[in-house]
């Protein structure tokens, strides 16, 4: 249930203070995913796994959110969606049926679907986990970032420089990392200097969604065994009560109704 | 053998021809290209029609086989088959237009290898895979009957009970999960539906529905192939129905005003009219007809009664699956879609029909031919109900097409106060290095980021990237570029003219370091 419910792990810290929108890490993770370029991106696609969302002068850069306990892998049937040990939220398309109920799922609405194609594939950003993560690499979008607005590093350490950062200049942020608690807490954490809320910044609940459904589905166990039993018992007591009044009908023998070791009525 | 043309067979054949387009288009174009959905509304008709309302129609199957082998209350047993086809039958659907919605169908094996316990889907899966299996095992009987094998009736004799007790379980858990698919969506599902006792409403409602099917059929068949009427089972059934009705409307009210989402059922907007379609006239107008004797025991009274309930019912799971879901998405089906999922529909009552005519589905007493069924008794209630659930319909299809003044009010947005400005305060911490160019015999020419943004009144990436050069993340320390190429406006070029930047004309020794 929870791989990565400790603060291991690796995250991204994007301090949306120092972006400037020019859009390095759209174009790098355009380019390491071998997706098609597009100019000037304004939302997330099965094309397009991270864009600047420029809210008056707010550069955003969106992206999956890598939550330590995710609900796109929880809901998913196969599997296919699991979170590593790395932080990053990964994708098995060998596996995947393509039912899409962890578009349904995802609070963010991040993960994306190849609508066109006749085998799609669910798409979104998966931190880079083969080309480079799993490597030793940072991230494409955050090697590239030129400000270093969006940083890569262990998330318990990229917290500390977040508390730091609100420390040093109360003046400036906003005193809320968000991504530390939403969801159950998320790999990609962002700073800022305006309230979230007036950023389009969800305000996810604090539970991990997961525990949602896990708190219903852990009491199949037991309606299995007691609806189970409870089922036969009401057979067994109303069936031989029927028993018991065709005996005293006349319509059976004692011993047609119960065998020859007998019950006595 | 002639088959006689009638309205309702040209229509038939209307739609599966329809439907054998669409199921062209589906499987050669993709999903994209047949249906309205998108990665802003990932489930539409055919999840919220032919998986939800068509597993809960097949509800009937495991009721009445609790009602008839657990509770062994015998006299409900000759409508136990009719029921039984038609969860078998439902069931197969069903799996067959999860096919039709998957983006990989040929793969819909996997849950059965690929586990995780954690997915409620996963779950599902499973629960109507051995579902299905314990509905075919349960319905085999009949069609030994029909060939006369009595080894394996024997066989199936001794473990029916277990097996029917096994079907029931299988059903109460994924009946309910069905619900419990939406409880992951908090933020998305509209007050009125949302709640963590939505796997409990989706029980209660599948029973009263299975209840209300098993009603509607026994009535479809008389009138079709006049079948016997058991009208004193049905008003038992009725009975039952309005305690659960009850039920059901006490529960949904108390969570309702537990969650603080009582003001939303008074308030005037689209998703309160069609809860007041679901509740009001699919569960408490249906509970207080059938409460009342006079109309429980008339042939017409049930059937619009029970027809209120499956209206109701489907209603319900539109409502959670596409209503609810919609706030600032859009999603009407394409005719595609409807084209496939009315053809289910038309799928389902023939092969109905073939299973009645062939194998042993009613009982054998058939009515007597000089003295057919009063036809026309249900003809001024049925065409109430098409009135009522007209209005309702385009209620539904307004709100669908409503869609671009919902986009008009999304949040507004507060007026954003920067405490910083990025552009202005600008610190490049992460520049790549500098670019040497040193190929050619005009001297050293080093490219510097640094120098190229400091020297800059207003400095931007945009000039140069992406369109001059990509964005890279291990930039070419080297190029074998040289010479005019480098002069060129795909170049230093570019910018260095003499307007934007000095001339490359002048100034050689600035770049050409001896």
């Amino acid at each position: 249930m929870h791989p990565q419910s400790n603060s291991e792990g690796y995250a991204i810290l994007t301090d949306l203070t120092k972006c400037i929108g020019c859009e390095a890490c759209v174009q790098a993770c355009k380019t390491i995913n071998e997706l098609p370029p597009a100019e000037h991106p304004s939302k997330l696609s099965a094309t397009t796994w991270t864009y600047i969302d420029r809210r008056e002068g707010v550069n955003i850069r969106r992206q999956c959110l890598h939550c330590l306990d995710p609900a796109c892998a929880s809901v998913c049937p196969v599997a296919a969606l699991h979170k590593t040990e790395t932080g990053a939220v990964i994708y098995d398309f060998n596996r995947c049926i393509g039912c899409r109920y962890c578009l349904l799922a995802c609070p963010f609405e991040i993960p994306k679907y190849e609508w066109d194609k006749a085998l799609p594939r669910v798409q979104k950003c998966i931190l880079c986990y083969e080309k480079r993560v799993s490597k030793g690499e940072e991230p494409a979008c955050t090697a590239i970032c030129p400000t270093g607005a969006t940083l890569f590093g262990k998330r318990n350490e990229l917290l500390d420089v977040a508390r730091q950062r609100i420390k040093d200049h109360p003046e400036i942020y906003v005193n809320h990392i968000y991504g530390v608690a939403e969801a159950g807490g998320t790999s990609v954490l962002y700073l800022s200097d305006v309230p979230f809320e007036q950023l389009g910044f969800k305000t996810a609940q604090t539970t991990p969604y997961p525990q949602l459904t896990w708190n219903i589905l852990r009491h199949i166990p037991t309606v299995v065994s007691v609806g189970g039993v409870g089922m036969l018992g009401t057979w067994w007591i109303i069936h031989r009560r029927m028993l018991i009044e065709k005996v005293n009908n006349g319509e059976l023998s004692e011993e047609e109704a119960f065998g020859k070791r007998g019950e006595t009525p | 053998m002639k088959i006689k043309i009638t309205f309702w067979r040209v229509i038939a054949l209307l739609i599966l021809l329809a439907g054998l387009y669409a199921t062209f288009l589906r499987f050669t174009r993709g999903l994209g290209a047949v249906t309205n959905l998108s990665d802003q509304f990932p489930w539409g008709l055919w999840i919220g029609f032919d998986v939800l309302v068509g597993v809960g129609l097949a509800a009937g199957g495991f009721t009445i086989a609790a009602i008839v082998h657990i509770f062994n209350i015998e006299t409900y047993e000759s409508i136990s088959r009719p029921t039984l086809l038609t969860a078998f039958l439902g069931y197969l659907l069903v799996a067959t237009a999860i096919m039709f919605d998957i983006g990989q169908p040929h793969r819909i094996w996997h849950p059965i290898i690929m586990w995780n316990p954690h997915s409620v889907m996963f779950e599902v899966a499973w629960c109507v895979t051995l579902y299905l299996t314990v509905l075919a095992l349960e319905f085999s009987p009949i069609v030994f009957e029909k060939f006369n094998l009595n080894v394996p009736l024997k066989v199936m004799r001794t473990i029916y009970l277990p097996l029917v007790i096994l079907g029931v379980l299988l059903s109460m858990l994924h009946q309910s999960s069905l619900g419990t698919v939406y409880v992951i969506v908090p933020d998305k599902l509209y007050g009125l539906w949302y709640s963590p006792m939505l796997p409990i409403f989706f029980f209660i409602s599948a029973i009263s529905v299975g209840l209300a099917m098993t009603i509607f059929e026994s009535f479809l068949s008389y009138r079709a192939f006049g079948k016997r009427l058991e009208l004193n089972i049905l008003v038992g059934l009725a009975r039952v129905l309005v305690v659960i009705l009850a039920v059901y409307l006490i529960l949904k009210f108390q969570d309702l005003r537990l969650r603080g989402n009582l003001p939303l059922v008074f308030q005037l907007t689209e998703e309160s009219v069609l809860f007041w379609g679901e509740i009001g006239l699919g569960v408490f107008l249906p509970m207080i007809l059938l409460f009342i004797p006079q109309v429980r025991v008339k042939r017409a009274g049930l059937f619009f009664s029970a027809l209120l309930v499956i209206m109701g019912f489907i209603l319900n799971r539109l409502n959670v699956s596409i209503t609810g879901m919609l706030h600032n998405e859009t999603y009407f089906p394409k005719w595609t879609e409807v084209a496939i999922t009315l053809s289910f529909v038309t799928v389902g009552f023939i092969v109905f029909a073939l299973a009645v005519k062939y194998l042993d589905i009613f009982p054998t007493e058939e009515i007597d031919p000089h003295n057919p069924p009063p036809l026309e008794q249900i003809g001024l209630s049925g065409r109430v109900i098409l009135g009522m659930w007209g209005v309702v319909l385009a209620g539904f299809i307004i709100y669908g097409l409503a869609k671009d003044n919902r986009l008009e009010h999304p949040v507004e947005a507060a007026a954003i106060e920067r405490k910083t400005d990025p552009l202005r305060e600008l610190e490049f911490t992460n520049l790549p290095a500098d670019i040497v160019y040193d190929k050619s015999d005009m001297g050293t020419v080093t490219f510097s980021h640094e120098t190229h943004l400091l020297l800059v009144d207003n400095p931007q990436c945009q000039p140069c990237h992406p369109k001059l050069y990509d964005y890279n993340i291990t930039p070419k320390q080297q190029t074998p570029l040289v010479g005019d190429v480098m002069h060129e406006s795909q170049s230093c070029g570019h910018c260095h003219n003499g307007t934007m930047a000095f001339s490359i004309e002048e100034e050689c020794t600035l770049c050409h370091v001896e």
